[in-house]
């Protein structure tokens, strides 16, 4: 029964964060353009969702954490939180990088001008939200170092960790909406309703905590 | 059509300049470009080729305005 | 009929049919209301800058860089002002091949070369400037290089290289229409600002016209922005213009026409390279007098005579008989299928890439680059009128005459002659005073320019550009010429002169420049009709049906066109070798 459970949870989720940004991406209007391009443009698609994903990856989803075991379901946020940084950090990059292949502006000229356009704020959102990105990846890398050398409690610090999440995700959903050539209506509602119930099930979990640590005993099951 | 769509634009104007024919302006209200005047362009790509996020997408399609008797 | 605030368009086929650019956006299903260029509804809130230089370079194609380079160098306070961008406007961001002719690598002496180029020419050329060229281009290159204009296929960046390190002052989208004097000598000039409602004057000691060439906005060819306003505008003033017979016979494709960029293949997307001595006899009207006698499509290779299947046609000189594919840049090139790639754009015929049917007319209303244009007086670029100087496409220099010869050289002949106008502008300038502007004259100058943007009604310029290329476009008046449909053209291009260019209408900024445009077009088409009725005969890139032959003993000379003292267009004969005769 609970591997049942647990594969078709898997099964959704993968449907959820991977196939529904594809089928967007699929059945969208938008112009096709180099395979390389179009390669790089799905990768950050999916790491952008992958992203929203991690709200459902954590302490704070109640079912998924009765259902597996957190230390696993911690292995796969990290593990896809790595990912999705090096992509989204990269990001800024892999717009420009296609430029070595071929006519117009060089990739370096085509990087300043994007970065320097701040009369949009689009792109202001974007520089916001990669610097939180960092701040994000960074103090989760180094949190164990961070926390000793600042006498900060774990708990807090996954305090820090869940709202910087949250800041992270709106500016980044922004930056997304205002400048995304892949972001038409449906691609725009889904990461809205994602972000925003990612997000209250993280503040449902500050304000209304769970009265029982609901992960303290490790579950054995048959079948594992 | 001529350009088919700018999409992902970062409203940085650099195709307003490189375009020779004018065909290109930033938009007020939501800081992108925008067609303006589709019925003058030349299909050099300049702008596609000058946009920093490839946000121009071109068609070697025109549609020419047909001929009336009243200018 | 065109407001840049419609909100909700008609159906797409209603709006087409009210024709100018609004109709395009409803084709495209953009939502209207763009706030940029919204209609001027007053013309008197226009404000109005002025600028002062010593030397005003206008047009930043090839020509005005160096122009405007040179002519700081040799100590003059530059101005440049360019409808478009410096390097992304004109010609020149299309052009790849860059002629240098290396004394060390070539087989023929510089003599042998202006020689050979004549010969080809049928001695359309002048041979000052055919020298000029090839002697000057390799200190071009070499600059260019430092620049770094060879890295990359885009040229804004390196072109503003040496602008910026010299501080010389850049106007950008601005659209000069006068061509200001003081007395008999040249005073400035004066247009509008694309992006502001700003009417711009420049006081000059001189000015240098890098205005490029121009046509009538035809489909194949990326010359849309350029409408000959140079000319037009230095005729206006008195100056004296040649070389409006001959045709610049570029094809294009069946197939999408109006893609210049896919028409080219990958020419746009390429780098420039350097080109040698390669004298050829293309791009004349050999595929217009093929496609004239067979109709069209025309699959004939490039630089193929008629000859083979059809009687009659242009004169080929023997020497030239068989070019077969040329193996020049495109500029050089004729119909087609020559071997595309495999280099530098040294190689390739073309438009390279260019496959299938190919349909004439590409780059109506244009002539052999630098066999028109203002007539210079002397080596140093200089008009009749004192001061006012032209280089590359501006100046009628007929640098390699009336077909195409040297491959490669009219980007090389832009960049020498801007250095040679530059300089002798500068020169000009060091020994005159600041000319002196009349309130009244400028003010009329002013009225003139916002003319259009103030008429409630009246004919919009897109519609009467459209009417003038059904007038002028079609093979049997542009190119396979006779008396009779030249004299019919001519009518109607003096009606859209009389009647219809002091009734063209804008309703903003963009249809302010379309309407100059289209009064350019109309005055060159005038002069292009004129001065094909006058040439009865037919020599490179001219061809009449009803004088078919080359005529040495009557037209080894040039024609001239002027204004005269009651505003009316003269023609005058200059001949071949000559400079003009100054009064
Ligand atoms: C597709 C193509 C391929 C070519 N290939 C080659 C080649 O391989 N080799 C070669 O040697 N040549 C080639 N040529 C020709 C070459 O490009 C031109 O001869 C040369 O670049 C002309 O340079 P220019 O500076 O004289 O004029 P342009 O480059 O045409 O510059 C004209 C300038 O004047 C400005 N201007 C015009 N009117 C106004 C106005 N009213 N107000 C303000 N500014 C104005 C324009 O904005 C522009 O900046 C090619 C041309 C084309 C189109
Ligand atoms: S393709 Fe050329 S003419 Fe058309 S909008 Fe782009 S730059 Fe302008
Ligand atoms: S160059 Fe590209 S990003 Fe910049 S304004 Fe134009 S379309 Fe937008």
């Amino acid at each position: 029964m609970k591997v049942m459970l647990r594969t078709s949870v898997i099964v959704i989720a993968l449907m959820v964060f991977l196939g529904l940004p594809i089928l967007f991406y699929w059945l969208g209007e938008f112009p096709r353009r180099s395979v390389l391009k179009e390669a790089i443009s799905l990768l950050t698609l999916l790491a952008f969702s992958l992203m929203l994903s991690q709200f459902f990856m954590a302490r704070s989803n109640l079912k998924v954490i009765q259902l597996f075991d957190l230390r696993q379901v911690q292995l796969v946020h990290k593990f896809i939180a790595y990912a999705v940084m090096t992509v989204l950090l990269l990001h800024p990059v892999l717009i420009v990088f296609p430029r070595l292949f071929e006519a117009g502006i060089g990739p370096w000229q085509a990087f300043r001008t994007m970065l320097t356009t701040f009369e949009n704020p689009g792109i202001l959102l974007g520089l916001a939200a990669w610097i939180l990105l960092l701040v994000l990846t960074l103090t989760a890398i180094f949190r164990l170092r961070l926390n000793w050398a600042l006498g900060i409690k774990y708990r807090n610090w996954r305090y820090f960790h869940g709202l910087l999440s949250v800041l992270v995700t709106a500016v980044a959903v922004l930056h997304a909406i205002k400048l995304g050539r892949h972001f038409n209506p449906s691609m725009v509602f889904f990461s809205v309703s994602v972000a925003i119930t990612g997000a209250a099930m993280l503040f449902k979990m500050y304000l209304f905590p769970p009265t029982k640590p609901t992960v303290s005993a490790k579950q054995t099951v048959g079948s594992e | 059509m001529t350009i088919e769509n700018i999409s992902g634009c970062i409203g940085c104007g650099r195709c307003v300049h490189a375009c020779p024919c004018d065909v290109i302006r930033i938009d007020k209200e939501s800081g992108k470009a925008a067609i303006v005047y589709p019925a003058d362009c030349q299909i050099c790509h300049l702008c596609r080729m000058n946009c920093p996020v490839d946000a121009i997408t071109l068609s070697p399609e025109k549609t020419i305005p047909v001929v009336v008797s009243w200018g | 009929m065109t407001t840049t605030e419609q909100q909700s368009g008609p159906t797409r086929r209603a709006f087409m049919a009210m024709g100018g650019s609004a109709a395009g956006m409803a084709a495209l299903g953009v939502n209207a209301g763009w706030g940029q260029n919204t209609s001027v509804s007053d013309a008197s809130a226009f404000t109005t800058a002025t600028h002062d230089c010593d030397v005003l370079v206008i047009g930043g194609g090839m020509a005005g860089l160096f122009a405007a380079v040179k002519g700081h160098d040799a100590g003059a306070k530059i101005r440049i002002v360019s409808k478009g961008r410096l390097g992304s406007s004109g010609l020149t961001p299309f052009a790849k091949g860059f002629f240098a002719f290396d004394p060390a690598q070539e087989e023929l002496t510089l003599d042998e070369y202006v020689a050979a180029v004549s010969r080809s020419a049928l001695g359309t050329n002048n041979p000052v400037y055919t020298r000029q060229t090839a002697e000057h281009s390799l200190a071009r290159v070499e600059e260019l290089k430092a620049w770094g204009f060879f890295d990359s296929n885009l040229y804004n960046k390196s072109f503003m290289t040496p602008i910026e390190a010299r501080g010389i002052p850049l106007h950008e989208r601005v659209v000069v229409t006068h061509l200001l004097k003081d007395g008999e000598r040249i005073a400035g000039a004066a247009g509008f600002r694309l992006d502001a409602e700003e009417v711009v004057i420049f006081r000059a000691k001189s000015v240098v016209l890098c205005t490029g060439a121009g046509a009538f906005k035809p489909n194949g060819f990326p010359v849309c922005d350029l409408t000959h306003d140079g000319t037009v505008m230095a005729y206006n003033i008195g100056a004296k213009v040649t070389g409006k017979e001959w045709n610049d016979g570029h094809v294009g494709r069946a197939k999408n026409p109006a893609a210049t960029y896919d028409g080219w293949g990958d020419m746009f997307d390429r780098r420039p390279s350097l080109e040698g001595v390669g004298i050829r006899h293309d791009l004349g009207v050999d595929a217009n007098y093929l496609a004239y006698k067979l109709g069209n499509p025309v699959e004939a290779g490039p630089g193929s005579g008629p000859g083979k299947n059809v009687a009659g046609g242009p004169f080929r000189p023997v020497e030239f008989a068989d070019n077969g594919p040329p193996p020049g840049p495109p500029e050089a090139a004729g119909m087609g299928d020559g071997p595309p790639a495999g280099g530098g754009p040294g190689i390739g015929g073309g438009p390279p890439g260019m496959r299938g049917p190919a349909m004439g007319g590409a780059s109506a209303g244009m002539s052999i680059h630098k066999s028109e244009g203002l007539v210079p007086i002397n080596d140093r670029c200089e008009s009749n009128i004192p001061g006012l100087f032209a280089a590359g496409d501006a100046l009628g220099s007929h640098m390699c005459g009336a077909i195409y010869t040297q491959i490669g050289s009219s980007l090389a002949g832009s960049a020498v002659q801007g250095a040679v106008g530059g300089e002798a502008a500068a020169d000009y300038a060091r020994d005159v005073e600041t000319p002196i502007l009349e309130e009244t004259e400028l003010a009329a100058v002013e009225e003139e320019i916002l003319a259009p943007l103030r008429r409630k009604a009246g004919y919009g310029p897109a519609w009467v550009t459209q009417t003038l290329q059904g007038i002028m476009i079609p093979n049997f008046v542009l190119y396979i010429k006779k008396e009779s449909i030249l004299s019919a053209a001519l009518a109607y291009i003096e009606e859209l002169r009389d009647h219809h260019s002091p009734m063209l209408r804008a309703a903003d900024m963009h249809e302010l420049r379309l309407a100059h445009e289209t009064s350019n077009m109309i005055i060159s088409a005038e002069m292009k009709l004129r001065a094909s009725l006058m040439r009865k005969e037919s020599r490179c890139s001219h061809y009449r049906l009803d004088y078919p032959d080359v005529d040495d003993e009557n037209w080894r000379a040039w024609i001239n066109i002027y204004k005269d003292e009651s505003g009316d267009m003269r023609l005058e004969k200059q001949p071949f070798d000559t400079w003009p005769a100054q009064t």
